[in-house]
């Protein structure tokens, strides 16, 4: 009932953020697997896509793109939207 | 220089200059017609109000500086697309910041009124003297930053245009001391966004220059393949060791979040919005830029095919000859824009945030800690002439620069993190990290990581951010668990879900 006009209190909007930055963290471990298997990974094989070693895209290019898809993953289904400001009371986030 | 480039080269930079004056101005105009918050929380948090790009935008062009124009890119053409690769790290620095400080350091910020990164530290460890260090080292290594930006600048614009370092200096340093001054935080975020698509433009015409002087990027290609194979694998024939790599992953990728000057822009947004936004379009643009610049300096060894003696035997050469022999001279004027941007938009905001540290942190708390009043309009002009003072010092400083000073940039990022990391994660994450334990993090990790810069001590060959960043954590840890526990009631705002 302290909640702000979307319904989350201080406190629920706190615990989101704990979770949106735990899925951060696995975001980055997965773009360095990424980074490491486009890049070093590819690095064996002599393939060239216009002059360029193909590990040289993966590893650039492609964590780029795995990082981009990475953030819009994170924006659009990890974290959530509500109101920064905080409108309730000291010690009336209960719920 | 022989290729310099004169007059074409002088007047982009001088519009570009005007630009950004002209919109500092202009948002200074608008924004104390609607402040609703009173000077310092116009002044230097810009009253929360950032939008998603330029939010985005001032947070790349804070981080991407002329080093990652000029000296990392010079670097790559003399080792190759591993320093690319190394490069690309930086993509994972815009999410990273925002998911991990963003949401949290916007909520606390704005519990407790908080206007700078030092505020919410000192409130979450109850410390004065933690705050008056982290004041101490943030200017430390800002001041030794900026002095790095102001020299990098003014050599590319000597090199290039052929007038006087000075007058470069001059021009440039000038222009970003009294934007920064007069606009504050709100015109420092909006400028930057100007800087953000000048070094945009100024890759992607350098690019153009590069590839039609080289027959187009597959022919570019060929030469490299042709003269230096050893430029097309990870390892250079040696030269990009797998500790090279790894070390660049902690100081350029994993531990930027908690670089006081990006932090501070999680607490400068308006909504949750626009800070989503600003992580797709950063992680985007940081890359064009990123990977753009440095793979350019690669590129250009398919240009520029001499030794490296041929060209001043420094690699800080490659990038201003590659502008200046590739590109028409009113093209190359435009292409020097980028650099000088990515110098301005950096010194801009460590301007506003050493001077949000002396009158915010340092004077104002004192003040108030004595029951002293302080009238708007006096802080306004104390604000202002103290943003002006450092920076005229800085500049002063950059007139005869000391040798040692491209290494500087990436000292100071690493004093910053070893300084700030254990602190910042501390404060938003682990309850139990107290007083003490923060400042043996901050105090003994910055003095160990700058020790063993000075001696020149490493451990497995590892840059020392490796050991600065462990003994900080250590230091936290043990610190915290022998001090006493933080004030309960403080805690409640960080942690209210215990």
């Amino acid at each position: 009932m302290a909640s702000s006009k979307d319904g989350l209190t201080y406190r629920q909007k706190m615990l989101q953020a704990n979770k949106e930055a735990k899925a951060t963290v696995v975001s980055l471990v997965l773009c360095i697997a990424v980074w490491a298997a486009a890049g070093f990974g590819l690095s064996g094989l002599d393939v060239k896509v216009f002059g360029t070693p193909v590990w040289i895209i993966g590893g650039t290019v492609g964590t780029w793109l795995f990082a981009v898809a990475v953030a819009v993953f994170l924006a659009k289904r990890v974290f959530a939207d509500f109101d920064l400001d905080d409108d309730e009371e000291e010690g009336a986030d209960r719920d | 220089m022989t290729n310099a480039i004169g007059l074409a080269g002088l007047v982009p930079v001088l519009v570009f200059l005007l630009a950004a004056l002209g919109l500092a101005l202009m948002v200074r105009r608008k924004s104390r017609a609607a402040s609703t918050g009173g000077f310092v929380k116009e002044y230097f948090i810009g009253d929360r109000a950032l939008g998603g790009f330029v939010l985005a935008m001032t947070t790349i062009a804070t981080y991407g500086s002329v080093s990652s124009f000029v000296g990392g890119p010079g670097q790559a053409w003399n080792i190759g697309f591993g320093w690319v690769y190394m490069a690309t790290v930086q993509v994972v620095t815009l999410f990273l910041l925002y998911g991990i400080m963003g949401k949290k350091m916007a909520l606390v910020s704005r519990k407790l009124g908080s206007v700078t990164v030092i505020d919410v530290i000192r409130e979450r460890y109850q410390s004065n003297a933690l705050a008056v260090a982290a004041a101490f080292i943030l200017v430390l290594f800002f001041a030794a930053t900026m002095v790095a930006q102001f020299v990098g600048g003014a050599k590319l614009f000597e090199a290039v245009t052929g007038y006087s370092y000075v007058t470069g200096l001059f021009l440039f340093g000038a222009a970003v001391i009294i934007f920064t001054a007069v606009g504050g935080f709100r015109g420092v975020a909006v400028t930057d966004a100007l800087c953000g698509i000048a070094m945009l433009v100024g890759i992607a015409v350098l690019a153009g220059g590069i590839f039609s002087a080289g027959g187009g990027y597959e022919n570019v290609m060929n030469t490299i393949q042709a003269n230096r194979p050893e430029l097309l694998e990870p390892f250079a024939g040696g030269a990009m060791p797998l500790t090279l790599y790894f070390t660049q992953w902690l100081l350029v990728g994993v531990l930027t979040f908690c670089l006081p000057q990006s932090v501070v822009r999680c607490m400068g947004y308006k909504d949750t919005k626009s800070l989503h936004k600003a992580m797709i379009w950063g992680t985007v643009i940081i890359g064009a830029m990123m990977i753009g610049i440095t793979a350019l300096g690669t590129l250009s060894a398919g240009v520029l095919t001499d030794d490296l003696a041929a060209y001043g035997g420094s690699v800080d050469n490659i990038i201003p000859i590659a502008i200046a022999q590739t590109l028409p001279p009113w093209l190359a004027g435009i292409a020097i824009v980028g650099p000088i941007a990515a110098s301005i938009s950096t010194v801009s905001s460590l301007l506003i945030a050493s001077s949000s540290a002396i009158v915010k942190d340092l004077w104002l708390h004192r003040a108030e800690e004595k029951g002293v009043e302080v009238k708007d309009a006096h802080v306004s002009r104390f604000s202002q002439i103290a943003t002006f003072g450092i920076g005229v010092i800085v500049f002063v400083l950059a007139v005869t620069p000391p040798d040692v000073i491209w290494k500087i940039n990436m000292f100071a990022f690493g004093g910053l993190e070893t300084a700030f990391c254990w602190v910042f994660v501390g404060a938003l994450f682990w309850k139990r990290a107290n007083k003490t334990g923060a400042i043996a993090s901050m105090v003994g990790g910055t003095l160990t990581y700058c020790l063993t810069m000075a001696i020149g001590f490493k451990l497995f060959g590892l840059h020392q951010i490796v050991i600065g960043i462990t003994v900080a954590l250590v230091l936290m840890v043990v610190g915290s668990y022998l001090g006493k526990p933080g004030d309960k009631k403080m805690l409640q705002v960080f942690f209210p879900e215990k």
